[in-house]
């Protein structure tokens, strides 16, 4: 109440501002209602017409289509484990590369962290065929390490937790080194709990990007039973799914969004935190 | 309590191709409270760390309580030390702050909440142990910091500038307890600091660096009194010191000065001593340049700086030389107005082309 208070209670230009913002998120969200609306309705009516889709009856029967697909709790478990699994894994290696690179020193760093920064630049579709040769060569297909381990390589990641660990300032480990702390105890219990912000946002971001992923699955997970929700959900679709089984599409989306929108209402202040440091740096 | 003396022998210091450490030998006594001071980069802060075990020695040797350490790590050295910028660890309550440092050497539990509990008494901080240092005022932090040392029961503590985050009044109340503390605690204490005030009112002796090596150790009272060099003259005192070119006489075995003007200074520095030729300049603090009828030294008021119990005076001389003279607190004096200055010739000092301070007997 007061925080609002604050952003309208001054002048004509704030009361503006907060207009423009209200009318921003309503445009934005208006795909999302639409979505979630559509799903609701038969089938048979939006084939019709989707104008429909403001006039009752309503109906479960495209989000209990869903479950009647054998796969599709298999398909969420897959997305579960992949997506905490490549979550875990990009915060266990970028916070231990972010220490070293921020705290070590050692001949050719600064080469090294440029060379993890061009990862940034350089596309999936890039490598996606050799990549693929690799893990079939490997005979790693249609399992989880062939799905998460690539997923592992964040040079954002890298870059978020080497920029953190350097804004600590040094005093805080040299404290800790005359408080009789091994090297190991200082990463651990001093440096790290200090990088939860930012280990937050990079799992926040981490996970949904995995969550979301959709060429490498495709590619990799061959066999339906170790479809990720999105592979699986596309892999539902019929050739006439847009005509005539548009509420199923549309329940199917936001089925396969719910966990990332639960996430988000969890994580949210971490998420704004980081979109504003982001503006802000 | 531990109390031990620091010796540092012949110790050096490189960064890559500068050596900011030159075979510098120093003997801190068991139990005595020394400063370090000198401008920023003089390499205060550098030797201080190189005790901790936060720098490398790149040649002598430092021992603490007689056993060499310069080869021990920063936790073995049985020194603690406070920071700046505190460096108390955000995440941990103050308790676990002070905590910390026992709980990695192993110390039972009931002895680090004994030893807590009588660093937050000396320091007051009972009622902060549950907080953590965002919650902190900067004051309060210190004194955690300061706890943090304290509980350690160290061989020596080492103090990095912990005032200069404070504001003036804080500083000046922090300085009082830290004398008090050390009063109580009798501990081998180092103070790095860039203020003369905190090492004049703090340390029982001053080691004034500059330009990575030391210009003079001594009292406080030394170091203000007979200073060595110029630069301990200028740098320790405020105002700084006055420094005036001169012509020397004889005056029965002892130097009198004539300033640029034609005016005398009978100064009480012997004769014998003094370089031969080369240029001399004469310096005299502000406290011993008074405004007098009968002055010798007659010049004309620039600057007024009103101090309440004394006001200086700046004055340009009839060579064009300036210098800064002592009236009372409640002066007459305004600018523009023409003053003749009489000068305590006993306690002028003089100074060689290298800076070197030649003083009168003791």
């Amino acid at each position: 109440m007061a925080a609002s208070e604050h952003i309208v209670g001054r002048g004509i230009g704030n009361k503006l501002i907060l207009f423009t913002v209200i009318l921003v998120a309503v445009f934005w969200m208006l795909p999302i209602a639409w979505t979630l609306l559509l799903s609701f309705k038969p089938n048979s009516e939006l084939m019709i017409s989707t104008a429909s889709a403001f006039q009752p009856p309503y109906t479960l029967k495209n989000y209990t289509d869903i479950f009647q697909s054998s796969g599709v709790f298999r398909w969420l478990w897959n997305s579960a484990v992949v997506s905490v699994g490549v979550t875990a894994g990009i915060l266990i290696l970028s916070s231990l590369a972010g220490y070293g690179f921020a705290r070590a020193e050692f001949k050719g760093r600064d080469v090294i962290f440029i060379l993890v920064l061009l990862g940034l630049a350089v596309p999936e579709q890039a490598v996606i065929i050799a990549r693929h040769q690799i893990f079939s060569d490997l005979k790693m297909h249609n399992t989880y390490p062939a799905i998460i381990l690539p997923g592992l390589s964040s040079a954002f990641g890298v870059f978020l937790m080497t920029q953190y660990f350097k804004a600590i300032p040094k005093d805080i480990d040299e404290a800790a080194m005359l408080d009789n702390a091994s090297r190991f105890k200082i990463f651990w219990k001093v440096l790290l709990p200090l990088t939860i912000p930012a280990q937050a946002t990079l799992g926040i971001f981490s996970f949904l990007g995995a969550w979301n992923d959709y060429l490498w699955p495709l590619i990799s997970a061959t066999k339906p039973e170790m479809f990720t929700i999105t592979v699986g959900m596309a892999s539902t679709q019929t050739n006439f799914a847009q005509s005539e089984g548009l509420g199923f599409l549309m329940a199917q989306a936001i089925f396969a969004g719910l966990p990332v929108f639960i996430v988000y209402l969890f994580f949210q202040k971490y998420i704004v935190r980081a979109v504003a440091g982001a503006a802000i740096n | 309590m531990q109390v031990s003396s620091i010796e540092l022998d012949s110790v050096s210091k490189r960064f890559g191709s500068v050596e900011v450490i030159s075979e510098l030998s120093l003997t801190i006594h068991s139990g005595e409270f020394i400063a370090f001071l000198g401008p920023s980069g003089c390499g205060k802060s550098t030797l201080l760390r190189m005790i901790a075990g936060l720098e490398t020695v790149d040649g002598g040797e430092i021992r603490i309580g007689g056993e060499r350490v310069d080869n021990l790590p920063p936790g073995a050295r049985g020194v603690a030390m406070v920071f700046q910028h505190y460096a108390l660890y955000p995440h941990m309550t103050v308790a676990d702050n002070l905590a910390f440092g026992l709980r990695n050497i192993g110390t039972p539990k009931d002895e680090i909440a004994r030893r807590i509990e009588e660093a937050a008494r000396i320091l007051e901080i009972g009622h902060l142990l549950a907080r953590k240092p965002g919650q902190l005022s900067g004051g309060q932090r210190q004194r955690v910091a300061i706890g943090r040392a304290l509980v350690k029961d160290p061989k020596a503590y080492l103090f990095d500038e912990p005032l200069s985050n404070l504001d003036a009044a804080l500083r000046v109340r922090t300085r009082v307890e830290l004398a008090r503390l050390h009063q109580q605690t009798r501990a081998t204490t180092i103070f790095v600091t860039h203020d003369q005030v905190e090492a004049m009112t703090l340390a029982s002796r001053i080691v004034v660096m500059n330009a990575r090596k030391v210009e003079q150790v001594g009292s406080p009272m030394e170091i203000y009194g007979r200073p060595a060099t110029e630069f301990v003259a200028r740098f320790v005192g405020s105002p700084a010191m006055n420094f005036l070119p001169v012509q020397i006489r004889d005056r029965g075995g002892l130097a009198t000065a004539a300033l640029g003007d034609g005016s005398i200074v009978e100064t009480d520095v012997p004769l014998a001593g003094l370089p031969s030729g080369g240029e001399l300049r004469v310096g005299v603090r502000a406290e011993a340049i008074h405004v007098r009828e009968d002055g010798s030294v007659p010049g004309r008021v620039e600057v007024i700086e009103r101090l309440g119990d004394r006001t200086h005076l700046h004055v340009r001389l009839m060579d064009g030389s300036t210098l800064i003279a002592e009236d009372k607190g409640f002066s007459r004096i305004q600018p523009g107005d023409t003053v003749h200055l009489a000068f305590e010739g006993a306690t002028a000092h003089l100074f060689d082309a290298a800076g070197l301070a030649y003083h009168a007997r003791q």
